[in-house]
């Protein structure tokens, strides 16, 4: 079915589409104000489809906000001596298109300019990566690519290795969410770095969410949720490990609770349909070859998260108890004044916590703001609960605490479905 | 003497009825009056909150957020049901006035012109109050949080602060609409709100000095130490 959704794109990039054709490989590479870092991940993937898939047409799009450091022109100028890299078959050239994208200024509105030209290059398969990666290597193209193009997936998210603390918004929250919902163990599912078909990248821009918050932020969740939702076949690609450029330190956790729990709330909404009813949940696909590697170590203030969770306790509770059942507010208050080391948020708690919060914001008890930044000292007692409770642990055994608490979050999935309907009534 | 008391007595009674008999078909047509618009006040009003409930201003108002606001300023009644007693009242407002004109009396007359005439004022004070009281417990909940999550010990004070701020300005705003003591209103609440900036900058600044100094070194600073508790990556 035909639906009028073709974005606009500039005189400059239409032609450039009308020069190249068609691709079978797309790479898009969202940027802004990437000068520092984004050569050498152009440099990798150039090497990455002349090591990987040579002979193949290939085409590189750079989607800029326009930046003002010269991003595009760090791009346009990136050159690899693939001699240097022992690669010696002939090439095929690899066209590049460096545009800027319109609409709300993020990484969604970004990603919809790739989505376009990759329509109309009919790109058979595609991968978009961070222009801030520094540990991206040559094969993260081929474990992005590979699995669309010869195994026949529609959507490769990532998997990287990580400390135990790192990610925890990721580990204690979107990970077994999305696992107890969607019924699909995609590990990381707001990693960053994901490869798609073209069939997909056509899904995504028929649906009418790039004037929403996901044109902002969101993006990647929302492309998770709804390559699984839509039915699409799903896996991972063990990329090692990920270094980037640290984000700004001043990134509020809260609005970064709002972005990631709110895209999450509002594709349940959407998804009811499909979530509601699955049980339990399968393993995803793996591809690469999986190693361990050091990783950097994490400073973690536990007194300070368990401080900003009694404050929230004195100072939010009217509002929590808008929000959560009674008796889980009961629950809290017992942390209230125990010791440090007996702190414990356990696992079926927080889950009640995760779904009373959902049924709040789908019931709209308040305004989805408030819910979700007055969620924060909860989930700060969590994280502080979390590192507790998994002090002197490897990262694979704190690998098995975050399965024990999807588990928790599976187990009591007909418990959200309760409260859930109670406010559809 | 009997003319005396033609005079005296009979002549003032004759006149009081002749008055009587004048004002009567007025009170009575003031009487029906507000039958009428008692009963018309009550169809409307029931009429209104019914037609109301079936095009679903409930459920809209509650996927929009204003059952929650109400609820939290204390609001139980849904929204047909206030729409429909509002309109209640105002038709017996207005037959009230239309009653008491019928009697046809220049102070009366003169009075419900007044009050018909500054029946928008009154209106407009209204819905400044109704919006005031929503916005201070919606601006006092984002202080709350915002605060909180600062780590902010005095959350609740600076909560409660921002919420009788708010309602502060809608009264005078109110008042200012009503004229009552426009000039008092206006200069009232200037010293109370230079009083309150002037209290809260001594305070900082001779009460909380090693804070401001703290604060302003961070913000300037931007030292790696101060900046970040933890490296936590929570995405």
């Amino acid at each position: 079915m035909m639906t009028d959704t073709t974005i606009a794109l500039t005189p400059e990039t239409d032609a450039r589409i009308q020069e190249i054709g068609e691709t079978e490989i797309l790479v898009g590479i969202p940027s802004f104000n990437n000068a520092d870092t984004i050569g050498h991940v152009v440099r990798a993937v150039k090497a990455g489809l002349a090591k990987y898939f040579s002979g193949v047409r290939a085409v590189l799009v750079n989607s800029d906000g326009s930046s003002t450091d010269g991003t595009p022109d760090v791009v346009a100028r990136t050159v690899v001596d693939l001699g240097d890299m022992l690669i010696s078959e002939r090439q095929s050239p690899l066209h590049k298109i460096i545009t800027p994208y319109h609409g709300i200024p993020g990484k969604g509105s970004a990603f919809r300019t790739i989505f376009e030209i990759a329509r109309r290059l009919k790109a058979k398969a595609c991968a978009v990566v961070d222009s801030d990666l520094r540990s991206i290597t040559p094969e993260w193209i081929e474990l992005l690519i590979r699995p669309v193009l010869g195994e026949g997936y529609d959507y490769v998210a990532p998997y990287y290795l990580r400390h135990k603390y790192d990610g925890t918004i990721t580990n204690n929250i979107v990970y077994p969410l999305t696992r107890a919902m969607y019924g699909q163990r995609v590990r990381q599912p707001i990693g960053g770095d994901f490869g798609f078909s073209g069939r997909l990248a056509e899904h995504y821009l028929d649906k009418h969410v790039w004037e929403s918050d996901v044109a902002r932020f969101g993006i990647d969740i929302w492309m998770t949720t709804e390559a699984i939702a839509s039915g699409a076949r799903v896996c991972e690609s063990f990329l090692g490990a990920k270094i980037h450029n640290p984000k700004d330190p001043g990134t509020d956790l809260a609005a970064m609770l709002v972005q990631v729990m709110g895209a999450m709330f509002a594709l349940m909404e959407e998804h009811e349909g499909v979530w509601a009813k699955l049980n339990g949940s399968n393993p995803v696909k793996r591809f690469g070859f999986q190693y361990e590697v050091g990783v950097e170590p994490v400073h973690v203030n536990v007194d300070g998260m368990i401080c900003s969770f009694r404050q929230g306790l004195a100072d939010l509770e009217p509002i929590w108890r808008e929000m959560l059942a009674a008796e889980t507010v009961e629950e809290l208050q017992a942390l209230k004044d125990c010791p440090l080391q007996a702190f414990r948020l356990g696992d079926d708690l927080w889950a009640r916590l995760v779904y009373e919060a959902t049924a709040a914001c789908h019931r709209r008890v308040m305004p989805r703001e408030h819910l979700l930044k007055a969620f924060t000292p909860l989930y700060l007692g969590r994280t502080a609960s979390f590192v507790l409770d998994t002090q002197g642990l490897t990262s694979s055994e704190a690998d098995g605490r975050i399965e024990a608490l999807c588990q928790a979050f599976e187990k009591r999935k007909p418990y959200l479905m309760e409260r859930w309907e109670t406010g559809s009534e | 003497m009997k003319e005396f008391l033609q005079t005296a007595l009979l002549g003032p009674l004759q006149a009081l009825g002749k008055q009587v008999l004048a004002v009567l078909p007025n009170v009575l047509a003031m009487t029906i009056i507000l039958v009428a618009g008692l009963v018309i006040a009550w169809a409307m009003g029931h009429l209104v909150e019914r037609l109301l409930r079936v095009i679903g201003l409930d459920h809209l108002c509650n996927r929009l957020g204003v059952n929650a606001a109400l609820a939290r300023g204390g609001v139980k009644t849904d929204p047909s049901r206030l729409a429909g007693r509002a309109a209640y009242w105002m038709v017996l407002l207005f037959a009230a006035m239309a009653g008491l004109g019928a009697l046809n009396l220049k102070p009366i007359n003169q009075f419900a012109q007044s009050f018909l005439a500054y029946v928008p004022y009154l209106f407009t004070a209204g819905l400044i109050l109704v919006g005031g009281y929503l916005l201070s417990n919606f601006v006092s909940q984002t202080v709350l949080i915002a605060a909180v999550n600062a780590g902010l010990p005095p959350a609740r004070l600076l909560a409660a602060c921002s919420r009788w701020g708010v309602q502060l300005v809608a009264v005078a705003m109110a008042l200012e609409q009503l004229g009552i003591a426009q000039h008092i209103v206006v200069v009232g609440f200037g010293i109370t709100l230079g009083g309150v900036v002037m209290a809260g900058a001594i305070a900082f600044g001779l009460g909380a000095k090693d804070l401001a100094k703290d604060y302003l070194e961070r913000r300037l600073s931007q030292s790696p130490r101060d900046r970040a508790p933890d490296d936590l990556r929570h995405l």
